[in-house]
């Protein structure tokens, strides 16, 4: 349940700050670790898009703990993107 | 309350709050801007806004949006309400609402001005910002780019990328001009920018490979740059210049030597809105000083000028081509909280004033500058009519393209709740409203013009909270402030220009796909036009661009609404409105670039001159037909839609 009176007002100003503030180093940094996490996924499962590498070995020993990811990064490679996308934070504040 | 009577309240309310201000001349102050502003801002989104969403729109918490459907933890992903908020506003504030107001308040007084910022967000502004994310959202979280693909045609595509990056171009062009000339002009202004790059660069270091926490950063780089800024004026007094202005000054002199103190070339602005020209002085008259000769209006370009225009070019080079959470980011970091610290104490200023000190709260400026609001048109001579040139020139303060691609590419992806859309988009355009409105308090209240009178406007607010001492050095933060939200801009808009280059380009020419040769050709683009000397008629072009932008995404928005059958007149007559607007805006533009640039009279560096308002007439031009192309492949759809509604559109906008 949402806070409310004092409280609630509180949090939400300190939510728009860090909205304003630590959030766009937060998806930097996921936007960062996404780009490393997408060329590995890649290059161990690549196959599954069809891209054609042959698996290393270690496709299967890893698979167990990429299993969780890699629906979300099979939508994330697979879809369409406009330049907008991509460079997606060299838009803001302009 | 029916929405007819609430929309007649709220286009009466601004009309006869400050027309019987100015009928009855009433001293305006700052406090009547605040409570006004405060009064139009709370009915437009309690009556108005919240109407449209629950009635039209139909927005339902319950509906799945594309961050929880398609959440892959970085572009998709369900954020807080008000987290969102709080990005989405700082993603679409920028200088926009600054220098637009300052422009506008100039040329035609603050009665329009504030009219215009008041009916502009409640009527179009809000409007815009809140459909573009809704369209996206209801579009599998596609961008308008994508759904105008699909939508409309698949031309509107090609055509919307040209459209950015003329936009793109426009805006560096004013932007450049007006830095260039600040740090001319101004030699307590250099030092802050130059620390302020240092700190960007340390700051990237600290919080990205360093580690650090990024409380400590922002203290130790954002500390540092204000003292730096507010540094310049340090031993400044009546008899003379400080150290600092004095070196600066010095050092200018020393590079206008390389020519022996004369102008490389010269130009003429018919509007005085060039940032060398100096104000009036006491008795209206304008003085002539080292650069600009009163006589003939000709303005100087020293070599000192194309220092800083170098200067300027080099950092936002560093923007464009590093990897942007080492320069780019951090810049605009810094400059975020040097915004915030200066806009919010302006704020409190602007609220105590009236009891405070009444004299620095109120209005020293013309409600009316022109009596027949420029619509006296004289042949062979430019024209500033107030319709349509006010619309464009105050641009993002109450309505922006740019807003558009920034909510249906970013914000709307990350929409926990289709409901969030209204606070997130509509509210993010009411705050920035408030920028604007603060902006035009800031340049009202000192009188002047140009970003001086806004400058010494903040060093008053200040003053009134710090005490009369700290004018001179709130008017350097001032300068400061003002130079560091158009900086930031200005390195994001030669970035997104090599991008957008790329993609329209590269293709076809594969050296255009190497970064360094995109910015490097964006830059010598924007030269071309800086050198023109015309700098209102480039801002206000950029402001047509932006505005058009903002009708064709309405104007996408009305097609989508048509074809799922839904009331289109609150986007569909705004949007005819800024259309049209626009459009003649255009034209104006290109008369006038016509009749001052290249039919005024020989001066040195002619031919330069001559190049540069060519390429803007012709960029008019560009503009003008892209729209047309647009409009008429809307207007296909919009009597394909009424016919019989598009089945898939349908289906995604109806899931």
């Amino acid at each position: 349940m949402g806070k409310t009176g004092l409280d609630g007002l509180v949090d939400s100003a300190r939510r728009f700050l860090y909205g304003m503030t630590g959030y766009e180093f937060e998806r930097q940094l996921v936007e960062m670790r996404s780009d490393v996490d997408m060329v590995f996924i890649s290059l161990l499962y690549g196959d599954m898009l069809g891209v054609p590498i042959i698996p290393p070995y270690y496709s299967l020993r890893l698979l167990p703990y990429a299993v969780p990811n890699i629906a979300s990064w099979k939508r994330r490679a697979m879809r369409e993107k406009e330049f907008s996308d991509y460079e997606e934070l060299d838009l803001h504040g302009l | 309350m029916k929405t007819s009577t609430t929309v007649v309240l709220l286009f009466l309310i601004p009309i006869v709050v400050f027309g019987g201000i100015v009928a009855f001349g009433i001293k305006m102050n700052t406090l009547i801007v605040v409570l006004a502003g405060a009064v139009e801002t709370y009915l437009a989104y309690r009556f108005y806004a919240k109407t449209l969403d629950r009635d039209v729109i139909q927005t339902d918490a319950k509906k799945a949006t594309p961050a929880k459907l398609y959440m892959d933890g970085v572009d998709f992903m369900p954020t807080s309400r008000g987290v969102l908020y709080g990005y989405h506003f700082k993603s679409i504030a920028a200088a926009g609402p600054i220098v637009g107001v300052i422009t506008a308040a100039t040329l035609w007084g603050w009665f329009p001005s504030i009219l215009w910022l008041a009916l502009g967000v409640t009527f179009i502004g809000w409007v815009a910002d809140y459909s573009a994310i809704v369209i996206s959202i209801r579009n599998d979280g596609n961008s308008l780019s994508a759904i105008a693909y699909r939508l409309i045609a698949p031309r509107t595509r090609t055509i919307l990328f040209i459209f950015i990056f003329f936009y793109l171009l426009l805006i560096a062009g004013a932007f450049v001009g007006i830095m260039t000339a600040l740090m001319a002009a101004r030699p307590d202004v250099p030092l802050g920018i130059l620390v302020l790059a240092i700190m960007a660069l340390i700051g990237g270091q600290m919080l990205y490979r360093w580690k650090l926490d990024l409380i400590v950063v922002t203290v130790v780089t954002v500390l540092i740059t204000i003292v730096a800024m507010s540094l310049g004026p340090v031993g400044q007094s009546s008899a003379g210049p400080g150290p600092i202005q004095k070196a600066v000054a010095g050092f200018n002199k020393a590079i206008d030597g390389i020519t022996g103190g004369r102008a490389v070339m010269e130009v003429i602005d018919p509007t005085y809105a060039d940032p060398r020209v100096p104000p009036p002085g006491p008795n209206g008259i304008r003085p002539t000083t080292a650069i600009f000769d009163a006589a003939t209006g000709v303005i100087k370009t020293m070599p000192n000028y194309l220092f800083w225009a170098l200067f300027i070019f080099v950092f936002s080079y560093l923007g464009a081509t590093l990897p942007i959470w080492r320069f780019a980011q951090p810049v605009n970091y810094i400059g975020f909280w040097i915004t915030l610290i200066a806009i919010g104490l302006s704020s409190l200023g602007a609220i105590l004033a009236p009891f405070i000190s009444p004299a620095t709260a109120a209005f020293n400026m013309p409600a009316i500058k022109m009596p027949d609001f420029g619509f006296n048109l004289a042949a062979g001579k430019p024209w500033q009519p107030l319709w349509p040139m006010l619309f464009v020139t105050i641009a993002c303060g109450s309505i922006s393209g740019w807003h558009s691609l920034v909510g249906s590419t970013n914000t709307s992806r990350q929409l926990e709740y289709e409901t969030d859309a209204l606070p997130v988009g509509g509210g993010g355009m009411f705050s920035e409203n408030w920028l604007a409105l603060l902006s035009l308090i800031a340049v009202a209240i000192a009188g002047g013009a140009g970003a001086g009178a806004f400058a010494a406007g903040i060093g008053k607010l200040l003053g009134v909270i710090f005490g009369k001492e700290f004018i001179s050095y709130g008017t350097a933060l001032g300068f400061g402030t003002f130079m560091v939200i158009v900086l930031t801009v200005t390195q994001l808009v030669f970035r997104v220009m090599r991008v957008t280059l790329t993609e329209w380009v590269g293709g076809a020419v594969p050296v255009f796909k190497n970064m360094h040769v995109t910015s490097i050709f964006s830059m010598l683009l924007t030269v071309l036009l800086l050198l023109s000397g015309t700098w209102v008629y480039l801002w206000q072009l950029f402001g047509a661009s932006n505005q058009l932008m903002a009708a064709l995404s309405m104007l996408l928005v009305t097609v989508w609404l048509r074809s799922v059958g839904k009331n289109t007149s609150f986007i569909g007559i705004p949007m005819l409105f800024m259309f049209i607007t626009t459009m003649f805006s255009i034209l104006v533009t290109a008369h006038n670039l016509y009749v001052s640039v290249l039919t005024a009279p020989a001066f040195t560096g002619r031919g330069i001159v001559e190049v540069g308002g060519w390429a803007m007439i012709l960029l008019s031009a560009l503009l003008f037909i892209a729209a047309l192309f647009i409009a008429w492949d809307a207007l296909k759809a919009w009597q394909k839609y009424g016919a019989a509604p598009g089945p898939s559109v349908a289906t995604a906008a109806t899931r």
